[in-house]
């Protein structure tokens, strides 16, 4: 049931795209919306399962063997998540259908994708129960991040928020990925359940250090706590229903939900909650201090939220139960409200066009609505009765009076309470209600896609409070249990008890955040001129550890990719030979010498020294062509070698291939300068032929000790016995060529078809010249001219015999198809290109193609009757009364065939083009 | 005979790696096509010579009798083909690099490397 509730989110993201389109400006969002609230309607389904203290599993095998369970789990926990994802979602997409109605419609659509995407990759973190699954949601929230704050791609200062924002939540989510595999080596299970289960038995681990730092630095990236909390402030360049649902109600908190369920783990960990609450206060005291220096609406909110965070943080941490009590409340209320102030923030941005705070006031005539919904949602902020801002305050007071800590982090809660109190003061009055008269007029009124949002949650926060039976039952009761582990009963401060320690600390916050509200100028101005934390913030510290891993980054590419061919090819040679030689040394064997040198020939012995001199004489060549000739020597030398020790086949083959590679190279020379002086110094010539000295050595030793080694028989005996049996063919390369390894031989004649299409628009001019053929022409020898055709036909006819006869006899479809090509190169060197091009009749690169087709196609019967791609099947009929058995090995070797001389021809055709250009 | 090979073979591969350290582009490819054929005379050895005969299965048996082995010849077999393609491929792109250039000596072919600094962007433009 989850399982398809995700599904569903994520189809409906995909679908926003189109639908946003079709709908246009005023309706998409509402329509949109549809797909959050649908699913908010679907999950309070589960508000009876739930309310009884059990949780909802879904598990699907994904891949056993890295432990990884798709396991989905829906806890009281995540059920107030979820809630909040989906209800304050679907508010979101509204308000932002108005809030974009000036984009144009493919940003809009981007935009309700990406939001939608977004609400995807939350609702599946807070339902994940495998870590591993929870990781890639929780990556994916970054990205989505990254492209939201970074919408207005096309002006820098998103930019730079969007690229500081995805380095430091994506670099957290890298500690996290660490910390999840060392939780898996210590437990053997990624389940979240299992780490909250067996706490203590991770806490015994001996990796648990570096789990809860991973853990820590996770968490604290993500929830923007100090020091990693620059980004939070700088990621207000996302446009406002972004920050209002990432960066202040939703994203922002995955931080607190993973510690709250690392909280077991964490409290038995030796110093961790002192560390946890180190970090807390020291993020709330400087949000705090960044708040009444800052100027921008939103900004303030984001220091504000900053802040916030930075109490949860705390709340995790301090011990008891109460304080998770305190914690999930407190999740909930600053959502509402948090998330209201930003509507608000962005009603006043879109209608004014003002972003400095300073600059605003007495909005209430343009925007009454909107200025009621900030001060409801200001109130309770402020944690003021009847709102359940008040109740979460008193609960995070109690918490810390029933902690077993000292007076310090309380003193640190009154303190950023009192600046919480001023800010809201500030937000409300300051825009709306205060300073007539400085705004004139606004673009625009209040429409009512811009009020659902702020209306709706400002009034929850009133009605919870008011009547919070069923929340208390439905969702907070069962989220402290989740996270606690134990059932909490849960009392709710009144104004009935009378005075109690709590209230008389709630009315000290209130008084001192009044009082810097009434100073709030003063202050704002006295601080904004202190810039002694701008210089030691740490955002310029991670600014300049960027920028220097960028010049890093710089050195190490110029270091390493200089550019010099000859360089790369040492590095690769030499790391080469020392892998060979760091084999043997590992193994400790050295190699073997033959015992015996048996079975000396004359012939082959002569060949063989023939083949070592061309080579030697290729090094020492001075011009192209002699190097080139010598080569070719080399090539013979193997052809020969092939011929004497059994295999005709590579013998043909590489007869052919050097025939070819001499007419087609000539054309290249033809073009190119034939002398080559030498390119390198004498201390070069020096190292490299040492260097290849050494490795020719290695090599002549790996050879010699394979020699001595007894030959493995399986794969060939079984190649040897099944030929014929199974495969119905007596030439038994040809036979594991075209049927036991079809499918490679298919791979490697697809290479070489891509080969040909890659020549082909390398080389010359598209429309070929008829210059090129006039000089051709000119050189016409009168000898190879009139047997050219003679020899082209008896090639041909050659190439078409050794074609059918390969699957028994010597032959097959790569040396036919070469064969076949030499009698075009041959009416090609007599008579010109354009006269082989005339005989050819089609392109070669259809014919390649054709052959690529026909290769695929041969294989397809198989498939079809047998479910097994390229299984060749044979057919026996009686022609005349003579059995023919052809099998469709024959269309398969054909594609080869022509797969080779189509391309063979596009090399010869358009090297010929590039020479006569 | 194998020693003799085993010296043919890695003679072949020395002398290619020697011409492919050239800096002229078409001394690299005529080593690379050394190259190859001296890997697949290594390939060849790897399955021992163990006969002069084909491995054909004669007329009126079913299976192969004493021949050489022919699955490494399978494997050279197409190795052969690629590798003259690969060789090809390499003739025509230092043909376009000569076209371009107006020389074939690796170290002077350098726009590559003239694209600019990667870094310079991040640095200059988004500031």
């Amino acid at each position: 049931m989850i399982a398809w509730l995700l599904g569903f989110a994520f189809l409906g993201s995909c679908a926003a795209w189109p639908l946003s389109f079709l709908f246009g400006r005023r309706a998409s969002g509402w329509l949109l919306a549809l797909v959050p609230a649908s699913l908010f309607v679907a999950f309070l389904d589960f508000v009876p399962t739930i309310a009884a203290g059990r949780a909802v599993e879904w598990r699907m095998t994904w891949a056993p063997s890295l432990g990884v369970d798709l396991t989905l789990r829906l806890d009281g926990f995540s059920f107030l998540f979820a809630l909040l994802i989906t209800g304050i979602g679907a508010l979101v997409v509204v308000y932002a259908g108005d809030y974009l109605s000036n984009e144009s419609a493919p940003s809009r659509a981007r935009f309700f994708t990406l939001i939608l995407l977004f609400m995807t990759a939350m609702l599946g973190a807070v339902l994940s129960d495998n870590l591993l699954v929870l990781f890639l949601f929780w990556e994916a929230t970054s990205i989505l991040s990254f492209l939201l704050i970074g919408f207005h791609a096309d002006s820098p200062h998103p930019r730079r928020a969007a690229l500081m924002a995805l380095r430091v939540t994506a670099g957290g989510g890298l500690a996290l990925l660490a910390a999840i595999i060392l939780v898996g080596m210590s437990l053997g299970s990624y389940l979240l359940t299992d780490v909250t289960a067996r706490a203590y038995e991770l806490a015994q681990s001996p990796w648990i250090v570096p789990i809860l730092i991973g853990v820590l630095i996770a968490a604290f990236t993500k929830s923007a706590q100090f020091p990693f909390h620059f980004w939070l402030p700088n990621a207000m360049q996302a446009p406002t229903p972004a920050s209002a649902y990432l960066h202040s109600a939703t994203m922002v908190k995955l931080g607190i939900y993973l510690l709250a369920r690392f909280e077991p783990v964490i409290g038995a960990a030796p110093r961790g909650r002192d560390t946890l609450i180190a970090f807390a206060l020291a993020t709330m005291l400087i949000a705090a201090f960044q708040a009444l220096r800052a100027e921008n609406f939103k900004t303030v909110l984001a220091y504000s939220t900053v802040a916030s965070l930075g109490i949860l943080v705390m709340l995790v941490g301090l011990d008891g139960p109460i304080a998770t009590v305190a914690m999930v409340g407190f999740v909930l209320a600053h959502a509402l409200y948090k998330a209201t102030l930003f509507f608000c923030a962005g009603s006043v941005l879109h209608a004014t066009g003002l972003s400095k705070l300073r600059a605003m006031g007495g909005l209430v005539r343009f925007l009454p609505v909107t200025a009621v919904a900030a001060a409801l949602a200001s109130l309770s902020m402020a944690g003021l009765p009847p709102f359940v801002g008040f109740i979460s305050k008193e609960f995070l007071f109690e918490a810390q009076i029933q902690s077993s800590w000292n007076a310090v982090p309380m003193a640190v809660a009154v303190l950023v309470n009192a600046v919480l109190v001023a800010v809201a003061g500030v937000v409300t009055l300051r825009p709306f209600f205060l300073g007539r008269g400085k705004v004139k007029h606004v673009k625009h009124g209040e429409t009512p896609a811009l009020l659902v949002g702020p209306v709706v949650l400002s009034l929850l926060g009133l009605l919870l409070s008011l009547e919070p039976d069923w929340i208390t039952a439905a969702v907070m009761r069962p989220a402290v249990a989740a996270v606690y582990g134990a059932d909490v009963a849960l009392e709710l401060p009144s104004l009935r008890h009378g005075v109690t320690q709590t209230l008389a600390l709630s009315a000290v916050v209130v008084g001192i955040g009044a009082l810097i509200l009434r100073f709030w100028g003063p202050i704002h101005a006295h601080l904004r001129s202190r810039t002694l934390i701008d210089r030691y913030d740490t955002e310029h510290a991670f600014e300049a550890i960027t920028r220097r891993g960028g010049r890093l980054a710089a050195a190490t590419a110029r270091w390493v990719q200089h550019g010099d061919l000859r360089k790369y090819l040492w590095v690769v040679l030499a790391s080469g030979m020392a892998f060979v030689i760091w084999g043997h040394v590992a193994t400790g064997r050295w190699p073997r010498l033959p015992d015996t040198l048996p079975g000396w020939r004359i012939g082959p012995a002569a060949v063989a020294l023939i083949g070592i001199g061309g080579a030697f004489a290729a090094v020492r060549a001075r011009t192209l062509v002699s190097t080139m000739v010598a080569v070719g020597l080399t090539g013979f030398v193997a052809a020969l070698t092939f011929m004497m020790n059994g295999a005709p086949d590579l013998a043909l083959t590489q007869f052919a291939v050097e025939s070819l590679i001499v007419v087609l190279l000539t054309l290249v020379l033809l073009v190119l300068p034939l002398d080559a002086p030498s390119t390198r110094t004498r201390r070069e010539r020096t190292l490299d032929a040492s260097l290849a000295a050494a490795f020719s050595l290695v090599v002549f030793g790996v050879l010699v000790d394979m020699s001595t080694t007894s030959r493995a028989t399986l794969i060939s005996d079984f190649f040897a016995a099944h030929s014929y049996v199974s495969a119905f063919g007596r030439n038994v390369v040809n036979v594991i060529l075209v049927d036991f390894r079809g499918f490679d031989t298919l791979g490697e004649t697809t290479v070489i078809a891509l080969s040909a299409i890659l020549a082909w628009s390398l080389l010359g001019p598209r429309t070929s010249g008829a210059g090129g053929a006039a000089v051709a022409r000119g050189r016409t020898i009168f000898i190879l001219s009139m047997t050219s055709r003679l020899f082209f036909w008896l090639l041909t006819v050659l190439s078409v015999l050794i074609l059918l006869r390969g699957h028994n006899q010597i032959g097959g479809g790569f040396v036919g198809g070469l064969t076949a090509a030499l009698g075009f190169a041959l009416i090609s060197l007599a008579d010109g290109t354009d006269r082989a091009r005339a005989m050819l009749r089609v392109h070669p690169i259809s014919l390649a193609g054709g052959g690529l087709f026909l290769a695929i196609a041969s294989g397809l019967p198989g498939l079809i009757l047998h479910g097994d791609f390229l299984r060749h099947l044979w057919l026996e009929i009686d022609v005349f009364g003579i059995p023919i058995k052809q099998g469709t090995t024959l269309p398969f070797d054909l594609g080869v065939y022509l797969v080779v001389l189509g391309t063979v021809l596009a090399f010869l055709f358009g090297l010929r083009r590039e020479a006569a250009r | 005979m194998n020693a003799l090979y085993a010296l043919l073979a890695a003679s072949l591969f020395g002398c290619a790696l020697y011409m492919m350290l050239s800096r002229n582009l078409v001394r690299l490819l005529l080593g690379l096509s050394l190259l190859a054929t001296a890997v697949n005379i290594m390939l060849f050895l790897a399955g021992h010579l163990r006969s002069v005969r084909p491995p054909l299965i004669a007329e009126g048996t079913d299976t192969l009798r004493e021949s050489a082995d022919p699955l490494p010849q399978a494997l050279i077999l197409t190795a052969i083909v690629i590798g003259f393609a690969l060789t090809v491929v390499l003739s025509a792109l230092a043909l376009r690099a000569y076209r371009a250039h107006g020389t074939l000596n690796t170290g002077e072919i350098r726009s590559a490397e003239h694209l600019g600094d990667p870094s310079a962007h991040e640095a200059g433009g988004d500031r």
